[in-house]
């Protein structure tokens, strides 16, 4: 009768491992899409507002029309290849709290979820807090997040996806930005959150 | 006995032969009409012709719906429709978004023939990279924002400031 339970037992694991296997995988695979659908209401009292959801379908739908031809487009393409999604909620206000710090923490509290390391936390009194944000899964990257928020300003960046951070660095000169000269985050230790 | 009976069916029949031709003149042959082939029915093969048609159809559809469902129309604020050149041109206000563009950006995967499928899906595309542009020099712009914070240019400058 006991080596019977025990097989029960055994058995009941692996066709339970074998059901929620597939489900944990997914929820695994989802886990750098931020959820930022929390910020909608903030549009109402923002002056401006970026709002950009592309998903793995538009974004291969926007590769095919990257002109292979042209230098940076090819570049801009090439990061792009393999991205899941890029999600931007950004919105300015003309006033001073207009977004409340729970705003805020329902995206940081995702930030400190498994995989999630904190690279780069700036702060200063005059322009609020950046932060930048990698998911690491094992070695790879698996999404970058930003967060930028000030007295008149929340911004929200998510790329779903392996990132190239060395690409993303060499993108900075084409999209009318100056080269920023950052440098990939291999070698740099995880900080604590 | 006379045997004409069974030569000529003349004479005294013998009541054992009477007896044998009632029971075997059952089987005797009746003429009848030829009785040709008749048409064959199609109805069970049409059904399921027409069940296989339907079926098809109703997945079709479904597959349709479907598709639509998942994908919703995306949508972004944008105030150009090329990448402009300064980073901090990428915002829009609501009220200057109606006056600059009069229909929301709304990209949406409807199919109707084959040539106006593909210029839709080529707008839609598009769209999509014009989004991308956007998303992409707001990221660059905040990592550029990291880059002037933490350079050390910028650290001693403020020392500078503090001393």
């Amino acid at each position: 009768m006991k080596p019977l339970f025990h097989i029960n037992i055994r058995t009941a694991l692996i066709a339970a491992l074998l059901v929620f296997a597939p489900v944990l995988s997914a929820q695994g695979q989802q886990d750098s899409r931020l959820q930022m659908s929390s910020l909608d209401h903030l549009a109402a009292k923002a002056s401006q507002t970026i709002d950009v959801n592309i998903d793995q379908r538009l974004m291969l739908l926007a590769a095919k029309v990257f002109d292979d031809k042209d230098e940076d487009e090819r570049q801009i393409k090439k990061l792009i290849t393999g991205l899941k999604g890029v999600y931007v909620k950004s919105f300015e206000f003309e006033t001073e709290g207009q977004y409340a710090a729970a705003d805020i923490e329902t995206i940081r509290t995702q930030l400190r979820g498994p995989g999630w390391t904190r690279l780069v936390n700036v702060t200063s009194k005059k322009d609020g807090m950046l932060e930048v944000y990698l998911l690491f899964n094992g070695d790879a990257v698996g999404g970058m997040a930003v967060l930028h928020t000030d007295d008149k300003e929340l911004t929200v960046v998510n790329i779903v996806g392996p990132v190239d951070v060395d690409k993303l660095a060499k993108l900075e000169g084409q999209l009318g930005i100056p080269d920023l000269g950052i440098q990939s985050p291999k070698n740099k230790t995880k900080n604590e959150q | 006995m006379n045997d004409d009976y069974l030569w000529d069916k003349t004479g005294q029949p013998d009541p054992e032969i009477q007896k044998l031709e009632e029971i075997l003149g059952t089987l005797r042959y009746q003429p009848r009409p030829l009785a040709l082939p008749q048409k064959r029915n199609y109805f069970p093969l049409l059904a399921i012709a027409a069940s296989l048609l339907l079926a098809l159809l109703a997945g079709g559809i479904w597959l349709r719906v479907r598709s639509r469902n998942t994908t919703p129309p995306q949508q972004a604020k944008i105030d150009s429709p090329t990448p402009a050149p300064k980073p901090d041109v990428t915002t829009v206000s609501p009220e200057k978004k109606s006056a600059v563009n009069p229909s929301p950006v709304v990209a949406t995967n409807r199919r109707r023939h084959r040539s106006v499928q593909s210029a839709a899906e080529h707008e839609e595309a598009l769209m999509a990279k014009e989004q991308l542009m956007l998303a992409l020099r707001v990221t660059t712009q905040k990592l550029h924002l990291v880059h002037t914070r933490t350079s050390p240019a910028n650290q001693i400058k403020n020392q500078h400031r503090v001393g």
